[in-house]
């Protein structure tokens, strides 16, 4: 017992470490890939670590209707972001090891939710209050969509277990797996909305609502925030390779935390390719298109019911 | 005789009102009418002569006639005619009917002529001040001639606070500006939202008023003021400049060299390429589109240099003096516009098929940011705004100038009346400039580029110019005088006009869809505004003054 509860922390705190240490380094390629299709030099790959480190530099200033509020929200959506990254398996085996269910999954992606809409109601402004609405609203229609993921994977594994369904992957099932690849095809399309890239960044863009909830930060709760937004774009590709990809899956250690690292780069890759060439989608477009996607999503759910 | 048949309709239907006429030539008339008819003459070429209106100008004239004079400027595109309905107001009673009432792109106009000149425009809708800032004393008028160029009011008064409309019922304040990441200038508008729709809005501006004029008509000189006029505006500098120098020549009857006037039109054209390159950039970065932005403004690049290369500048051109311009276009720098041309036309064709095949983009902008035909016409609205509406007006066009008579080129028009119908214009624009420049490099006439002036222009002459810039059209209202000067100067830039049609094409509108409705016009602020907090649960306003500003500014700084 005591030997398993190390193992899984173990585990835990070495995707814990390695999602911070990646995730920055996977914003600084979306940077330059971004620049280079801009036909400009861009930031150098290690950027996003200064940026961060120059913002936990800075004095932390209190601001915002209710200030205490404001930094809860900071310290929830990194906290959040982090226990989902402990969670899921990084080119090894799944984390909590029959300790949790996919449950705890869909309950932590809503907290990071969560956690905007605090962090706008805190500082009180008509720009954060409009971006908290934003992202409430899209996090009601996208949420559903994770939860049919999860939900196909444990149908298919025959279990609500955490390490099961991420462990077996979609296609462990006999026959050709209709659904796993129904919902590969959705989940990639809602990807970019997952990680709150353009075009579907509603909730921030910058130039309409100035950043929406994060107008009034600054300094290291900015920090916190920011390096959360890094991770989610880091955890939830990776998310997405743990799910739908079986490959790699099995291969002897240092070649199947590569072979996760590649995928997972492949999917950062087309993030940014897409934020780069699309413009952003007004709240009622987005929410159309997240209906959509919502609606082919619960089709799959029934392909899956019936043993597709 | 375009001027005269203008003249004679007007004279059929007001010919006891007309006090007297001035015709310098086809494309210019002034009409001097009795005050007491100005609103009915003004109607009746609004409404039945289907004139656009362009601006209304006042002007002391006591120390010359006695009297103060207003002037209502008209365009008639289609005889090709600018026309000025003139009238002089008693100085003991500076007071006219208002023409706001029938003509509603004259709101402004008229504020503008009480806050600067102090006459009274009765029946004007609204009352407020619009250049003015808050604090200045009543009855204390800039414009005048009694007040120095250099006056400071004493009883400033920092406390007295602008009375902002109530927001309907169900409203909160959205404060837009001053300071917004997608306004280059400060401005401000004060936005009623019910959820994420936008019920309608208020707009204060004009905070960073520079006093131009004033300086125009009391310190500088004929030659001076070109240099002047290109720094109103940081786009369109060229523009204005060109403008001045026209209205001045028109007045003293003088026309510029040939060749000047091709260099002048090379420049005008130049300066619409970098425009619209600089402005398709702009609206995709407000859209999030920020690739296209990036690409916009790497090929907006070899333009500037284009400039640098012929002016020695990359914006202020110095270009224009009365009777010619300042720059030569010497065979080699002609080979470089023309390699520069080639290069652009390359990359922009590509680029118009990825703007006009994007399907996202059309998405945002389509039905978005609407002007219909008929808020053209009421509120004055010019250049691409008015031409993605599908009326085909183009001051190179309807009233020629510079060399624009001796080039051909197309007149873009769109139907869509919305933001993507003006992105399709100036794209599609840009192909219309490189046109005009080559043609006017292979028809530019050898010779001189200035005239050689002798003595002064003759004093209380009135001149008209108007120009395209990129964003519409640029008005310039002149009356000559002495001591090497104009007596009064009046600018209208193409933003006077098209940012009074904002809050109908903002109306019932997504929250998200302000930013670019806002830059479809692609606004040039000469404005700014205070610093506000707005509390939404109480709807309380607090103002900041600049003294408390100041403290708190220097109490951070310590910290």
């Amino acid at each position: 017992m005591s030997e398993g509860f190390w193992a899984v922390l173990g585990y835990g705190v070495l995707n814990v470490l390695l999602a911070l240490a990646a995730a920055p380094l996977c914003e600084g390629i979306v940077r330059k890939i971004t620049a280079r299709i801009q036909s400009r030099k861009g930031p150098p790959l290690r950027q996003p670590y200064y940026d961060l480190l120059k913002l936990l530099g800075k004095e932390d200033i209190e601001a915002g209707e209710s200030p205490r509020m404001q930094r809860m929200a900071a310290y929830l959506s990194l906290g959040a972001t982090l226990t989902l990254a402990a969670l899921v398996p990084m080119g090894g085996n799944a984390p909590l090891d029959g300790w949790a269910d996919a449950i705890l999954l869909v309950y932590l992606l809503t907290l990071c939710g969560v956690s905007t809409l605090l962090a706008g109601l805190a500082a009180g402004s008509p720009y954060s209050l409009i971006g908290a609405s934003r992202s409430m609203m899209t996090m009601l229609t996208l949420e559903p969509i994770l939860a049919v993921a999860v939900i196909i994977g444990a149908i298919e594994a025959r279990s609500l277990r955490l390490d099961a369904i991420l462990g077996a992957s979609l296609f462990s099932g006999p026959g050709w797996p209709l659904a796993g690849l129904v919902m590969l095809g959705v989940m990639l399309l809602a990807l970019q909305a997952f990680v709150e890239r353009v075009p579907f960044d509603v909730g921030e863009a910058e130039t309409e609502i100035m950043e929406g909830a994060l107008v009034e930060y600054s300094g290291p709760k900015l920090a916190l925030f920011k390096y959360a937004r890094m991770v989610r774009l880091f955890v939830y590709c990776a998310l997405v390779v743990t799910l739908f990809s079986p490959l790699g899956r099995g291969w002897v250690f240092p070649l199947a935390l590569l072979a996760f690292l590649a995928q997972t780069l492949v999917l950062v890759l087309l993030v940014t390719l897409i934020g780069a060439t699309h413009a952003r989608y007004r709240i009622d477009q987005a929410i159309r298109y997240f209906a959509v996607l919502l609606a082919v999503s619960v089709g799959a759910l029934a392909l899956a019911a019936v043993g597709f | 005789m375009p001027a005269r048949n203008v003249l004679n309709q007007l004279k059929q239907r007001f010919d006891g009102a007309i006090l007297r006429v001035d015709v310098p030539n086809d494309g210019r008339l002034f009409l001097y009418i009795r005050p007491e008819t100005v609103r009915e003459v003004c109607r009746y070429v609004f409404r039945d002569l289907d004139a656009r209106y362009v601006i209304s100008i006042g002007m002391d004239d006591r120390p010359f006639s006695g009297q103060f004079l207003v002037a209502h400027d008209f365009a008639f595109e289609s005889e090709h005619v600018l026309a000025s309905v003139m009238v002089h107001v008693p100085a003991e009673d500076p007071r006219i009917d208002s023409i706001s009432p029938d003509v509603p792109a004259a709101n402004w106009a008229e504020r503008e002529m009480r806050d600067l000149v102090g006459i009274e425009a009765v029946g004007c809708p609204s009352q407020k001040r619009l250049v003015l800032p808050d604090g200045w004393p009543d009855g204390v008028h800039p414009l005048r001639k009694d007040v120095p160029w250099d006056f400071r009011p004493e009883n400033y008064d920092e406390d007295r606070v602008y009375g902002f409309d109530d927001p309907p019922e169900g409203c909160t304040v959205v404060p837009f500006g001053p300071f917004h990441p997608t306004l280059d200038e400060p401005s401000h508008f004060r936005l009623f939202v019910e959820g994420e729709i936008v019920r309608g809005c208020e707009y204060r501006g004009f905070m960073v008023h520079r006093g131009i004029e004033k300086l125009g008509e009391a310190v500088l000189t004929y030659n001076e003021i070109p240099m002047m006029a290109e720094r109103i505006c940081g786009i369109c500098g060229c523009v204005h400049s060109v403008t001045y120098a026209q209205a001045v020549e028109q007045a003293a009857a003088i026309r510029p060299t040939a060749r000047a006037e091709f260099i002048r039109t090379i420049m005008l054209e130049i300066e619409r390429l970098h425009s619209h390159l600089l402005w398709v950039g702009l609206a995709n970065h407000i859209l999030g589109f920020d690739t296209l932005f990036m690409q916009s403004f790497r090929m907006r690049e070899p333009i500037m240099w284009l400039a640098e290369r012929i002016t020695g500048n990359r914006k202020t051109y110095g270009l224009c003096v009365i009777g010619g311009v300042r720059w030569d276009i010497t065979p080699e720098i002609k080979a470089d516009i023309l390699r520069v041309l080639a290069d652009l036309e390359k990359e922009w064709i590509p680029a118009t098929k990825a703007v006009s095949g994007d399907r996202n983009l059309r998405k945002r902008t389509q039905g978005v940011g609407v002007a219909s035909k008929s808020l053209v016409k009421e509120a004055g609205l010019i250049g691409p705004m008015a031409r993605a509406s599908g009326v085909g007006i183009d001051v190179r066009k309807d009233h020629p100038y510079a060399a624009y008579d001796r080039v051909e080129f197309d007149v873009i028009t769109q139907d869509g009346c919305d933001v993507w119908s003006r992105v399709l214009v100036r794209v599609l624009e840009v192909f219309e400039s490189i046109k005009i420049i080559r043609q006017c490099l292979e028809r530019m006439p050898a010779g001189e580029i200035q005239l050689k002036l002798d003595g002064e222009l003759p004093a209380g002459r009135v001149g008209v110019s108007s120009v395209e810039a990129p964003r519409g059209e640029s008005h310039h209202f002149v009356v000559t005088g002495d001591d090497n000067r104009p007596r009064r100067w009046r600018v209208r830039a193409p933003t006077y006009q098209n940012l009074q049609g904002i809050p109908a094409m903002i109306k019932d509108q997504q929250l998200a869809d302000m930013t670019i409705s806002l830059g479809s016009i692609d606004p040039c602020f000469s404005c700014t505004d205070r610093l506000e907090v707005v509390d939404i649960r109480s709807g309380n306003v607090k103002v900041f003054s600049p003294a408390e500003i100041k403290t708190l500014g220097r109490r951070q700084g310590r910290g």
